[in-house]
């Protein structure tokens, strides 16, 4: 694929009046995360790359975002989302259950641990999750597709689009302020915004 | 993960954040915890904080108390949805339901101020016929006030948060003319100006809680479109930048980190002032009146928490109705790709409105209204709707966001029935206070499918006629809470009289938004801050009638 | 009465460039034709007030449109033309009329009364038709109206220098400083229109902003009866308020650049708040329709001496 915003950095406007000193802090933070694992056993930090790379698939030729690394310190931080579906689990017991019962799936159906998979067989196992045609005693307690979608799927998705490249990828402007936008009608845009390739 | 937390309480010391200086402070009085002050307040949003600065100014004594920070917004708020997670009551809840409630980031704050800090500014009367919604139009429940009364709080509200509308509003009866004149519209919302036009109903630009022009320290707005994740340029017309500076100048004490437990009821069977914790430590602050204004869920989660010999079930609850008829506006969203560049991430997400349905009763197959506005998500809460509501995920999930700067979209504001088995009841899981959380219940009802089901079609419609492709609808999607403690004219089926005084403790207030008979088909800040204010015009008359 | 306009004059001929003052030094006993030139003159420096202020507005607010459309070029084009073509007027002594001066100002003219069709054009075809909100927010009617004011009176300029000596100058029919006193008047009502509508898009948020609001039409009022009825004892009130609209064409540069300031951000957000916040260059329009109500006065005053 084309990139769609062929030059384009969110990271560019760092000293421009479209961050501010709130935005800088935050965002050096995020990027200065060692991609390393705080909560997670090296073996479910794996799985969770591993999981992380089916799930938000990154385009070949850009820097590589750190999805997994939010995650691992959200569990860390034990900080949930407010609320919790009653059947489900914590945060810190769903992911930890999620990723064992995963793996064991995986073992099930391929014979091998999911890191160990081809794609295309680590993205029909997901596929079975979607679906809750799961096999494995692990998920008791759990349930795959609550997991996948309420889980996986959840933070694993937010934790992509916290990161600047992510805006690189889809053309979104970024921090905004004090500068925000100017140009808001249709086909219009700020000098400091993306600019769309036409051959897309 | 947020990184710009005060750890400490600001309010304290005899002064309290300036909203509108980096750094800076203003005076704040102070109670003792032995003083017994007029009124104690437990939250500072829509409901707690208006009535904070009316009860002030009136000159009675107010401490008002909330769980979340005092902030400043132009030095803590960063333009990003992450962080700004900070901004909402992230502890824990237990959901259920067909259509369990996703809490959280989508139904409530935990700052000073309130959920307003995050709101979406969106500011609307209700028609008038909803206040008598059983005797005029046949379903749900009336309110014990009259809409002419709460046309004028409207106008009081208005004007306190220099709403910024259009000249001529299309719906319901006369208005005054909003303070502060619309804003310029996005292209998302011409997207919904076209497919109007297109299927021959009305539009209008979104009366909102953002200033147009400057006001005093305030900026106007710079359509940076994060409104939901805080406004760092103050332009957003809040509980904690109108309300509670006004009510701080009155004298009133803000306590910011401040966890309401539980609330006393003395031997005279009136309550006598509330537990809370804040800086490490329970205390007691003695009040000769108690005001619970946490929202919809906390409202009755602390009620229920404060269940004591006298009153088994929970305080103010002798109609068993505390925690029950939990209502939240259907929100779902109808989406589709544009030709052009629409890069909706630009302005306050909801410039554009009809009501069109609340206010057309021809043609429908359901009780109630809805109204819709246009949309726009930025990319953390997009990839959510992706994954949540449509279950994309690889390489689908990653070419649908690369028509981010494409996506126009529509969402209604719908109105639920009242119904009893949506309910608020207490969990045996405790917080870090060690306070029992809520449980919280909440399917939608076969009316409620009705009405969903028709504004989607409408939807998908107008989104065609305004030239989108590839459509597709939201399935259950939740916005707003409201009811819990009913307010009414009658005790055994309601819990407050139309002042929010309760009918169980003459002591004990409820103002906030768990005060709603019904829904409405509009977003509920505008009502709740009218109630507020008739609430305080109230208690002025009843204290010099001697009757509080 | 002439030695105080005199004193007026060299006293604002101590602004900034040549486009603001009187002609540096007025001969003591004018003969009839120098009289004509000046007033010709002074017409031509009103042309360049307003043509200055379209150039810098259409400037801003097409770059704000990022010249979508080709044809957003043509009033930066045509009012800078326009411009020079005043400056040249401003200074120039001659009894007789420049014919590429006169040409580049029926340009103007019908530049502007293309644009002002065209914008309103946008509002009408837009959602919502001409609602406040489109007349707040899609291209301002008001903005080619000044430029087609600019062509109209450099026409007039042009019309009043050719007068022969001993003649009276005549505009459709009438005297010329009868018809432009009328025609200032009416420009100054239609500016008036614009900056109320655009000062109600503000809410009136600064007690301030009612200024240009009441005291152009006080003037334009005035210089409509000096229309109707050219009687000696208003040309004084018109002149005093006249001065006033000039100055206070200076003064809303002013009050916007503080408004500017006001906006999040403020100066150093300038790509943001410049655009967004109040326009710079409006407001010496005034500046130029009260230059042109003065020549206009001047005019009626050589006639009665
Ligand atoms: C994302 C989002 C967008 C919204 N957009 C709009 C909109 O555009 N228009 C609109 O009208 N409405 C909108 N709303 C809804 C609106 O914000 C709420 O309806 C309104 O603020 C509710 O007012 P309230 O006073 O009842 O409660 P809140 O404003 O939520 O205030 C309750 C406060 O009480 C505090 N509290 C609760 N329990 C305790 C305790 N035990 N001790 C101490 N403190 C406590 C909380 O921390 C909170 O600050 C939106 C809401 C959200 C989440
Ligand atoms: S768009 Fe306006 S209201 Fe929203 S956050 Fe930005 S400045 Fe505030």
């Amino acid at each position: 694929m084309t990139e769609r915003f062929p030059g384009y950095d969110v990271l560019a406007k760092r000293d421009t009046p479209s961050w501010n000193d709130a935005s800088r802090r935050v965002i050096d933070h995020r990027l200065a995360l060692e991609d390393e694992p705080r909560f997670l056993t090296q073996d479910e930090w794996r799985l969770l790359v591993a999981l992380c790379d089916r799930i938000v698939p990154q385009p070949p030729h850009r820097p590589r975002i750190p999805v997994a690394v939010l995650i691992d310190r959200k569990l860390q931080q034990d900080q949930g989302d407010g609320y919790r579906q009653a059947s489900m689990p914590p945060l810190r017991q769903a992911w930890r259950q999620g990723l064992h019962a995963l793996n064991e799936e995986a073992r099930l159906r391929f014979g091998g641990n999911f890191v160990e998979l081809a794609p295309g067989q680590q993205d029909a196992l997901l596929e079975l999750l979607a679906r809750d045609q799961v096999r494995s005693e692990a998920w008791q307690g759990l349930g795959a597709k609550s997991f996948f979608k309420g889980r996986a799927l959840h933070d694993i998705g937010s934790s992509y689009y916290a990161f600047p490249e992510s805006w690189n990828q889809i053309g979104f402007g970024g921090p905004a302020s004090p500068r925000g936008y100017v140009r808001m009608d249709f086909n219009r845009r700020d000098p400091w915004e993306a600019v769309e390739s036409k051959h897309v | 993960m947020s990184e710009i937390v005060p750890q400490v309480p600001r309010a304290r010391d005899g002064r309290a954040p300036d909203v509108f200086h980096v750094g800076g402070w203003v005076p704040m009085r102070e109670y003792a915890d032995d003083d017994e002050v007029d009124f104690a307040i437990i939250g500072t949003g829509a409901g707690g904080g208006t009535l904070a600065c009316r009860l002030s100014e009136a000159g009675f004594s107010v401490v008002a108390l909330d769980v979340g920070p005092y902030w400043r917004p132009l030095e803590d708020f960063a333009s990003d949805e992450h962080e700004q997670f900070k901004l909402y009551w992230r502890d824990e809840r237990i959901v259920d339901g067909t259509d369990a409630l996703q809490l959280g980031r989508n139904n409530s704050g935990q700052s000073v101020g309130g959920s307003m800090v995050h709101f979406a500014m969106v500011s609307l009367r209700f028609r008038p016929e909803w206040f008598k919604a059983r005797s005029q139009l046949g379903y749900g429940h009336d309110w014990p006030v009259d809409w002419r009364e709460m046309w004028r709080y409207y106008g009081e509200v208005e004007e306190a948060l220099k709403i910024a509308g259009p000249v001529r509003y299309p719906w319901g009866p006369h208005r005054p003319r909003y303070p502060y004149r619309a804003h310029e519209l996005n292209a998302a919302a011409r997207v919904l100006a076209r497919g109007s036009e297109a299927l021959g109903i009305k539009w209008a630009p979104t009366p909102l809680a953002t200033l147009s022009a400057p006001r005093g320290d305030a900026h106007p707005c710079v359509y940076r479109g994060f409104c939901i994740a805080g406004c760092s340029t103050n332009a957003k017309q809040s509980a904690l930048t109108t309300w509670i500076p006004r009510a701080l100048a009155a004298g009133a004490e803000i306590r910011d980190l401040a966890m309401v437990g539980r609330i006393e009821l003395g031997n005279s069977g009136r309550v006598t002032g509330l537990h809370y914790h804040r800086e490490g430590r329970w205390r007691f602050q003695r009040a000769r009146h108690v005001v619970v204004a946490g929202y919809s869920i906390e409202t009755p989660r602390l009620l229920l928490n404060s269940a004591c010999p006298r009153f088994p079930d929970g305080l103010a609850n002798s109609s068993g109705l505390v925690g029950h008829n939990l209502m939240a506006h259907s929100n779902q969203g109808v989406y589709g790709v544009m030709e052009d560049e629409i890069r909706w991430y630009k302005g306050p997400p909801s410039l554009a409105i009809t009501e069109h349905w609340n206010y057309t009763d021809e043609g429908k197959d359901f009780h109630g209204g809805y109204s819709y506005m246009s949309q726009g998500p930025l990319p953390v809460e997009w990839v959510g709707t992706m994954t949540g509501n449509r279950g994309l995920w690889g390489e689908a999930l990653q070419r649908e966001m690369q028509k981010y700067i494409h996506q126009a979209g529509l969402k209604i504001v719908g109105e639920t029935q009242a119904r009893d088995e949506n309910r608020v009841r207490l969990a045996d899981e405790k917080d870090r206070f060690g306070l029992p959380v809520a449980h919280v219940t909440f399917s939608y009802g076969d009316n409620d499918h009705r009405l969903i089901a028709h504004a989607k079609r409408f939807m998908r419609d107008s989104l065609a006629a305004a030239g989108a492709r590839d459509i597709w609808a939201e399935e259950s999607e939740t916005a707003h809470l409201m009811g819990t403690c009913r307010m009414g004219d009658d005790p055994s089926t309601s819990v407050t009289n139309a002042d929010g005084r309760s009918w169980d403790i003459p002591n004990l207030w409820i103002c906030d938004g768990s005060l709603f008979p019904t829904s409405g088909g509009v977003n509920p800040s505008l009502t709740i801050q009218a109630l507020a204010c008739r609430a305080a015009d109230r208690i002025k008359l009843l204290a010099k009638r001697g009757e509080l | 009465m002439r030695a105080a306009k005199l004193r007026h004059d060299r006293r604002l001929s101590r602004l900034p460039a040549l486009l603001s003052a009187a002609p540096p030094s007025p001969r003591p006993k004018p003969d009839v034709q120098a009289l004509s030139t000046r007033a010709a003159r002074r017409l031509n420096r009103g042309c360049a007030w307003l043509s200055a202020a379209v150039l810098a507005d259409s400037a801003v607010e097409h770059y704000r449109g990022m010249f979508f459309n080709r044809a957003m070029y043509a009033p930066l084009a045509v009012s800078s033309l326009t411009l020079a073509a005043s400056v040249h007027g401003g200074s120039d002594r001659s009894g007789k009329s420049h014919p590429v001066r006169d040409g580049i100002y029926a340009l103007a003219a019908l530049t502007g009364l293309a644009g002002t069709g065209f914008h309103l054009y946008n509002v009408g075809k837009r959602e919502g038709g001409f609602s406040f909100e489109n007349l707040f927010y899609c291209a301002p009617v008001g903005a080619p109206f000044a430029l087609l004011l600019a062509g109209l009176f450099g026409r007039a300029a042009e019309r009043v220098r050719d007068t022969a000596p001993g003649d009276v100058p005549q505009l459709f029919g009438l005297p010329a400083g009868r018809a432009l006193a009328g025609a200032s008047a009416l420009g100054m009502m239609g500016t008036v229109g614009e900056v109320g509508l655009l000062h109600f898009r503000g809410a009136y948020h600064d007690p301030f902003m009612f200024l240009p609001v009441s005291v152009p039409p006080a003037a334009a009022a005035t210089m409509a009866a000096v229309a109707v009825q050219p009687k000696r004892p208003r040309w004084r009130l018109a002149r005093l308020l006249l001065r006033l609209v000039q100055g206070l064409g200076f003064a809303g540069v002013g009050f916007h650049a503080y408004g500017v300031h006001r906006n999040m951000g403020g100066w150093r957000n300038w790509s943001q708040t410049m655009l967004n916040g109040p326009p710079l260059p409006a407001p010496p329009s005034f500046t130029g329709l009260a230059l042109v109500g003065l020549a206009a006065l001047d005019l009626l005053e050589e006639r009665h001496d």
